[in-house]
């Protein structure tokens, strides 16, 4: 389902070139859940981006559905995006001028009008799964960062998408809140089959994961 | 949208007053029906004074000039009007207003601008009354030199002081009157001179140029001038224009200077807010999505500060209204509705046009920001 081969991306600091994502190749079946692990600096949230398509290679593919993403106009791109992929980041990723049920409907702007699905109730519905209902009409300052961090996750879900790409979903949480974090997105994968790429530092985290890759200096390894 | 606010209440203020001025003029001119004044030659700045500014002045020349006007060649019509400034001596007599004798016979400045058609001739203790004697309407009854007389017709404002704040009689009225008041105890007797006339108001033939009309005037006639009511109005036109015409560039400056704020601002903007553009992007949204978010909150902004500044404009306008009339000691007329409508549409769009323009650049450069980059630099 997703297909990378040879994707290659550098950056330019000063007069050095940096491999931020170098030669990997990685294929990713439905309904999989894997992690990339890696320190810092070692090009896991690059990788991502591109995956996601929010930046492009130097070269190599990315390949969805056997869709080419970088081949495809940049309105088609965003159709892509907003139908099968959601992100979840590391960082508050939160509207700070819209609460928490406008934050979680977000991405539904995006779609066609006409589609037949009250989004708000699934909203709700999910707001619950997270355990927020209750804060559905609270703007994001009010709420604790956990508390942020599972808005955020309820309004990845909100499209129903395919693939899930979670850059260090659980860091600067506590335990018991990472738990059930995970729980929630292998309940998502099994029960939906959505298809989780976690991005993460944890060997902890990384161990829950059917399948691990480690990340170093923008070459990508799988782990055995 | 505190500088598109300023601009506007500007702009609104001043193409308001721009066009009042411009109206009064126009509707005045048509009103006073006249396109030629012919008064005495050393009475020329008392004569403009009079049109312009409405204070009532006198002065005389003999009748008999009248019919010298109306053998000039161009001459198509003649009127002839005379002058009395009021006086006060008794209790409730008004003092201080002009009142104008026309003959109804040849009259084509008068009765014409009626607000309500009068089908019978005037009486002898019947007036007309300008628009702008506010405390008095039809069937109101008014003393001048101890004789009561009654309000038969209003005319309709025209903005000009002259026409406006003036009262109309017969000039068979005003010499009884004159008649009248040298027989009675206490009231100053009228100072009416017998066959003298203060202006007459020439309508000129069409194919002729009232300056050149003028000049014939002036030429065969001795000791008149022959003021031409366009000359007047343009005179007038010219020096306020010239002050209008500063204040007007100086909002021209302000809304440049409001351009480029706005300009900076949305830069400013864009650049706070490139993480939220990038997860937007990464949600789904497309270029053309981000590109109408920042125009149309650019466009929301400007005209709010638009809507705020006109009603800052008008409230302006509507407080200092009488200061602004008395200032200017111009012909003043506010505008219509419907030109109302034309001056606050006009700054709406320009208030628009204003947010739009200068968020352009900003919403193109929202537009082209790669959405990882976006992020990671809103970081």
């Amino acid at each position: 389902m997703i297909e990378v081969k040879e994707l290659t991306k550098t950056y330019k600091v000063g007069s050095d070139i940096i491999k931020a994502v170098d030669h990997v190749n990685l294929e990713v079946r439905k309904g999989e859940f894997i992690s990339i692990l890696g320190h810092s600096g070692s090009g896991k949230t690059t990788l991502l981006s591109l995956i996601g398509g929010l930046t492009k290679p130097d070269s190599g593919t990315v390949k969805i559905d056997g869709i080419d993403i970088w081949s495809i106009s940049d309105n088609d791109l965003s159709e892509l995006r907003n139908r099968k992929i959601n992100f979840i980041y590391q960082f508050a990723s939160l509207i700070p001028t819209l609460n928490i049920i406008e934050n979680v409907l977000v991405p539904t702007a995006f779609r066609p009008k006409d589609e037949p699905i009250n989004y708000y109730e699934f909203a709700m519905e999910l707001l619950d799964i997270v355990g927020i209902k209750d804060k559905a009409r609270s703007y994001p300052a009010h709420l604790s960062g956990g508390q942020q961090r599972r808005a955020a996750i309820a309004r990845a879900f909100i499209n129903n998408p395919e693939i899930i790409l979670a850059d260090e979903p659980t860091g600067d949480l506590d335990e018991e809140t990472e738990a059930e974090i995970m729980d929630l997105f292998k309940r998502m994968n099994q029960t939906k089959g959505i298809t989780f790429i976690i991005v993460t530092h944890s060997s902890d985290l990384a161990r829950q994961t059917e399948k691990r890759y480690r990340m170093a200096n923008g070459v990508l390894k799988e782990e055995t | 949208m505190l500088s598109v606010m300023v601009v506007a209440a500007t702009l609104f203020s001043v193409t308001t007053v721009m066009d009042s001025v411009e109206t009064s003029i126009e509707k005045g001119t048509a009103r006073l029906g006249a396109d030629i004044m012919v008064v005495p030659a050393e009475a020329e700045a008392k004569a403009k004074t009079a049109l312009l500014a409405g204070e009532p002045s006198t002065f005389y020349m003999d009748r008999s000039i009248e019919d010298k006007v109306r053998k000039v060649k161009g001459v198509k019509a003649v009127a002839s009007q005379v002058f009395l400034q009021t006086a006060k001596y008794r209790c409730c007599d008004v003092s201080n207003m002009l009142l104008i004798g026309f003959d109804p016979k040849h009259d084509f400045t008068i009765m014409p601008w009626l607000s309500k058609e009068l089908t019978r001739p005037l009486g002898t203790d019947e007036i007309i009354m300008g628009r702008g004697l506010t405390a008095y309407d039809v069937g109101s009854k008014i003393k001048f030199y101890g004789k009561y007389f009654e309000v038969v017709g209003m005319l309709e404002e025209t903005g000009m002081k002259f026409i406006d704040n003036s009262v109309f009689m017969p000039y068979a009225a005003m010499k009884k009157l004159a008649e009248e008041s040298k027989h009675k105890k206490g009231v100053k007797a009228a100072n009416l001179p017998i066959d003298k006339v203060s202006t007459v108001l020439v309508q000129v033939e069409p194919e002729i140029s009232p300056q050149r009309v003028a000049i014939f005037i002036e030429h065969d006639i001795p000791g008149v001038k022959a003021i031409v009511s366009e000359q007047v109005i343009s005179s007038v036109r010219k020096q306020l224009f010239v002050l209008l015409r500063s204040i007007l560039s100086i909002s021209i400056i302000l809304w440049i200077m409001a351009l480029l704020l706005i300009g900076v601002v949305f830069s400013m903007i864009v650049n706070e807010r490139q993480r939220e553009i990038g997860l937007l992007r990464a949600m789904g949204a497309k270029k053309s999505n981000i590109f109408r978010l920042i125009m149309t909150e650019a466009s929301i902004l400007s005209i709010m500060g638009g809507i705020v500044g006109i009603a800052l404009g008008g409230t302006f306008l509507y407080v200092f209204k009488g200061f602004i009339r008395a200032s200017l000691n111009i012909p003043y007329l506010w505008p219509s509705a419907a030109e109302y409508a034309v001056l606050v549409a006009g700054c709406l769009l320009l208030s628009f046009l204003t947010g739009a323009v200068a968020a352009l650049w900003p919403a193109i450069r929202s537009m082209r920001m790669e959405p990882y980059e976006a992020i990671r630099r809103g970081e």
